[in-house]
């Protein structure tokens, strides 16, 4: 790999001056970075080390609003009991994660701004996503991209967390040389045809530091389903984060993000008013499901994400509802 | 069946201690003073001729000690290629992964630096991806000669066995059933990448190397560098698997001793993962059509084999597809193409030339069974080989009981049904699939020596690829010997120390070496009659060279059946393995416990084949896409069955206590037998490996 410096961040104000410096990188657990700099897909002169940052790797709460430090590892929100029990999707999505290894380096900022795993961009091409002006799926090997929001990428969103976090209503806390801004979690993510080359309105010189959660509200159930190849140590084919709110049989209101998708934590509004007010019943579960599906897109090789996509959403959506 | 006293008694390795506390030492691990580390470049082209190479930069990069390419080494790596001179450094380069230039320097970082700064001008080259294509005319040669790789007599003609009259047997057929079947390349994937280290101590060469054979290691290294056998040493202490792909000498081996000569110093060289992958070997890719000729009662009359293999562009293996043996017919035509391509070299892999073709051929005999309406296990008791090629008797065969009794254990009645029975989104099927491996005798070596201490040091030239051959070894000689387990002292691993192994490869360890420990303890049990026991400083010493004559009219082999269940989601199409039952006659079991970790390993392997794996090529670039263990797919723990093992026990008049190969047939049947289980639950065949979601959900649609 090429060298770089490391600098270690004193907090998120240093981090962000010194991501200032050319060709600066931020580094949390590195778990991906660092294979990215060893491939030559990053080529950083300095690596800014957030883990020095004190006290942002913690859950907190605060009038019933949880806010949670972008420097958690995956392994400790998965098991922390307040987000267990009140934001399952979240620590189910985490523990969904890698391996065990990378749920212990990796952190909660950097699965949500975890690169793609197109495995044209992963293997040096020069797309989009490398700076490029071509997406190499299109015409080539498909099977695991994007059947939503694709064009001129067809990526998928890497993230697992990141559809939770949407499901969730979160809001981003990100700082920046001006202080802090805060955006709606589904404001966070980019598609491409807004900016190919990222999937993100990060810019350079900002770092996501922490993730509000709005309080959970009574009778509200999540559950984050994931269909891997194996059994462990892939990214999603596909997956759904699903929040219901409940009145004894009757769905409230319904919030439907699906991952492995699209470019972006791919939401389902239309298919959230259809279930807002009503039982949710194996017939409506289907109709939500064949909702859930229109307008998908399917490159050559990649059709199959259509009924596999359908299954995830139906199956999910009822057992999340008739859970005990 | 006799009982013995200590073989066929579950037994630890006698290395298992070190190898699970960590504190075995491998290759990776040892660093000697003054060592340099080596990278290689390699062509990111899957077909170019290199006009020019500019080294300038990278010599003025200091802390760089030597740089070698195809203008300043010439050494011709022998185990590359068995048809044509494969150099270490080819012009031009024939895939992705060729080696360009290898560059030793002070610390890894240089060295890696180095190569980045090596500036290679290419004529990019047309390339060609799959074996078919390749034989067209006009298609990008990529040897001299033509992409049909030629015969071991030079001929360009494809491999060819023939019996009887395939027409004839055609035409006696009241049916005849035709298809195709595929299977991708896939990577060995052993959990140790190559690294190896070579120091020179004047004109004497030692190469510390994960090797699967450290004699033919050996001997391929002295003839390639041109040296006399005397002067190279080859260590191999412990080592981290290789199933196939570790086996003779090897070009990183060859560099790191060229590169330890110019630099003066001893020279570690290393492989990343992805090269691992893309770099050394895998299994060969094949395309298969067959044609199979049956009589309404369920008689073949004929088996006809058109196969192509991608080598890739050296012929580092045979390109062989077997399976067609396991059936008795008295009409079979096999025709295999093995041909360049310029995709990764292809050579051996755990039962090199056998999962994928018993794929083939046991999906379509499942075929053939359900359209006559037989069950699939009925059908192939009816039509297993009885004797070689229908010729040659078994010096034992229990394939028939590995097929009944494996039956039974898995509750076949029970758990088989009519294709795609069921119902429900999830549906459960259950499959089998058999198989044959050579099991010959042949010649190998062993030394005892036994001290006035009552201790027996067995000197044996094995390495262990993962086996227990250290522990067979001594199992063996405590049993010959009569003596408890501690009085065997293993030395291994050594060519100093060492005598001749027909090395970790073939399953021949243990019928081999193990062959030659068994003559060398009846030797010095005789000596002990003769000559007493050794006193003071004296040693008693056994030494054989074991080379027994070839069986004439007879044939040594080893059989395999295997049960497997699945379920398979119809909506999602995820693949489980419920329930997998491995039924092998390899003879007498001479250590169940290792054993039993071979067959448990070979039918995950097999699955894994079965479901995931294949390297993928970008079409219009030729770019290789999902090298290395995540892209691969390979099983994890969570994805591993539970696999009951049953020991059909045959007696052999041959091998160490009659004892019969068990390494690779333990793979053979395990892609298939998942594939017919997925059949039998679906209704619907998936003919191309692997059978992935895609595909699964592909044929349901």
């Amino acid at each position: 790999m090429k060298s770089f410096a490391n600098v270690n961040a004193r907090d998120a104000k240093d981090a962000v001056a010194k991501l200032g410096q050319p060709n600066a990188v931020a580094v949390g657990g590195g778990s991906d970075l660092l294979g990215m700099v060893k491939e030559h897909l990053v080529e950083p002169d300095v690596l800014v080390h957030l883990k020095s940052i004190r006290k942002l790797d913690q859950v907190s709460a605060k009038a019933g609003e949880v806010q949670i430090g972008g420097l958690i590892t995956l392994d400790t929100l998965s098991r922390e009991p307040a987000i267990r029990s009140r934001y399952t999707v979240l620590a189910e999505a985490a523990e969904s994660v890698g391996t065990p290894q990378i749920r212990n380096a990796g952190t909660l900022a950097g699965n949500v701004c975890q690169r793609p795993w197109c495995w044209y961009y992963r293997n040096g091409f020069p797309c989009f996503k490398a700076g490029g002006k071509q997406c190499f799926s299109i015409t080539g090997e498909n099977q695991f991209h994007a059947i939503f929001g694709g064009g001129p990428s067809f990526i998928v969103h890497p993230s697992d967390t990141a559809p939770a976090l949407v499901a969730l209503d979160a809001k981003f806390r990100v700082t920046n040389s001006d202080g802090e801004r805060t955006i709606p979690a589904a404001e966070f993510f980019a598609l491409p045809r807004v900016d190919a080359a990222r999937e993100n309105v990060l810019a350079q010189d900002e770092i996501l530091t922490a993730v509000d959660l709005p309080a959970a509200r009574p009778h509200t159930r999540s559950t984050y389903h994931k269909v891997l190849d194996r059994e462990a140590w892939t990214h999603a084919v596909v997956s759904a984060a699903i929040v219901l709110e409940m009145d004894q049989q009757v769905c409230k209101s319904a919030r439907i993000v699906l991952g492995g998708v699209a470019p972006i934590p791919w939401r389902l509004p239309k298919v959230e008013a259809m279930l807002a007010g009503k039982p949710i019943t194996p017939e409506l579960a289907a109709q939500a499901a064949e909702a859930a599906l229109e307008g998908a897109n399917p490159l050559a090789k990649n059709a199959y994400k259509v009924p596999l996509t359908k299954a995830v959403v139906r199956r999910t959506l009822l057992s999340l509802a008739t859970k005990a | 069946m006799n009982t013995l006293k200590t073989v066929g008694h579950p037994t630890s390795r006698i290395d298992a201690e070190k190898r699970v506390t960590g504190t075995a030492t491998y290759t990776g691990d040892l660093r000697l003073p003054g060592m340099l580390y080596a990278r290689v470049l390699r062509s990111p082209h899957p077909h170019a001729r290199i006009r020019r190479i500019d080294l300038s930069r990278a010599q003025a990069l200091p802390g760089v000690k030597a740089i070698l390419t195809h203008e300043n080494c010439d050494v011709i790596w022998g185990s590359g290629d068995m048809r044509n001179k494969r150099y270490l450094f080819n012009d031009p380069v024939r895939f992705v992964g060729d080696a360009v230039a290898a560059v030793a320097a002070t610390d890894r970082h240089t060295a890696e630096e180095a190569t980045r700064l090596i500036a290679v001008d290419y004529e990019v080259l047309p390339f060609v991806l799959e074996p078919e294509d390749a034989l067209k005319p006009g298609a990008p040669e990529i040897q001299p000669g033509g992409n049909l790789s030629p015969t071991a007599r030079g001929a360009h003609e494809p491999e060819q066995y023939r019996r009887g009259n395939i027409d004839e047997g055609l035409r006696a057929a009241d049916r005849v059933f035709e298809d195709q079947y595929s299977s991708p390349h896939i990577n060995n994937a052993q959990l140790e990448p190559r690294v190896a280290i070579a120091q020179w101590d004047g004109d004497r060469l030692t190469v510390h190397t994960p090797t699967q054979g450290i004699s033919n290691c050996h001997t391929e290294i002295a003839r390639d560098l041109k040296l006399a056998p005397e002067k190279v040493r080859i260590i191999c202490q412990f080592m981290g698997g290789g199933f196939g792909n570790k086996n003779q000498d090897h070009d990183f081996e060859l560099m790191a001793a060229v590169l330890a000569q110019q630099a003066g110093a001893p020279v570690k060289i290393e492989f990343t993962r992805k090269e691992d992958f893309l770099a050394v070997h895998g299994r060969w890719p094949t395309k298969q059509y067959y044609k199979v000729g049956v009589r309404n009662d369920g008689t073949l009359t004929a088996i006809q084999l058109r196969g192509y293999s991608g080598m890739g562009p050296y012929r580092k293996g045979t390109g062989g597809i077997a399976g067609i043996e396991i059936y008795q017919c008295p009409h079979v035509e096999r025709l295999v193409y093995p041909t360049y391509t310029n995709k990764a070299v292809s050579a051996n892999l755990r039962g090199p030339d056998f999962p994928q073709g018993v794929f083939g051929i046991e999906s379509l005999m499942d075929d053939v069974a359900y359209a006559l309406k037989m069950d699939p296990v009925e059908f192939r008791l009816k039509n297993m080989t009885r004797k070689l090629n229908d010729q040659i008797p078994y010096t034992s065969i229990g394939l028939e009981d590995c097929i009944r009794r494996g039956a039974e254990a898995f509750e076949w009645r029970k758990r088989w049904h009519a294709p795609g029975e069921g119902s429900g989104p999830v549906k459960r099927g259950a499959g089998m699939a058999m198989g044959s491996f050579s099991s010959s005798m042949g010649r190998s070596s062993a030394v005892i020596d036994l001290d006035a201490r009552g201790t027996y040091h067995l000197h044996v030239g094995v390495t262990d690829i993962g086996t227990g051959a250290k522990t067979t070894m001594a199992l063996i000689a405590a049993e010959e010997l009569g003596v408890p387990l501690e009085k065997i002292d293993v030395i291994w691993g050594d060519t100093d120390r060492c005598p001749f192994s027909v090395g970790e490869s073939g399953s021949r360890t243990t019928t081999q070496t193990g062959w030659a420990v068994v003559e060398a303890a009846k030797d010095l049990k005789r000596q002990m009659a003769e000559k007493g026991l050794p006193q003071g400083n004296q040693l008693l010493t056994a030494t054989v060279n074991a080379n027994p004559a070839p069986l004439t009219g007879q044939a040594r082999y080893s059989f395999v059946a295997h049960f497997a269940e699945v379920e398979v989601d119809t909506e999602t199409g995820h693949v489980r393995v419920t329930k997998y039952v491995a039924a092998h006659d390899s003879g007498r079991i001479v250590n169940p416990l290792t054993a039993e970790s071979q067959v448990k390993g070979g039918a995950t392997m097999g699955i894994g084949m079965a479901l995931h794996e294949e390297l993928l090529y970008d079409r219009a670039s030729g770019q290789p896409l999902n090298a290395g263990y995540y892209g691969a797919r390979i099983l994890t723990h969570l994805d591993t069955p539970e696999v009951d093992v049953l020991w059909i026990q045959t007696e052999d008049p041959y091998g160490p206590f009659g004892a019969k190969t068990l390494g690779e047939p333990t793979i053979i049947p395990s892609p298939a037998s998942v594939g017919n289980a997925i059949h039998n639950a679906i209704g619907k065949r998936v003919n191309d490996l692997p059978i992935t979601r895609e595909k699964i959900l592909g044929v349901l649609a």
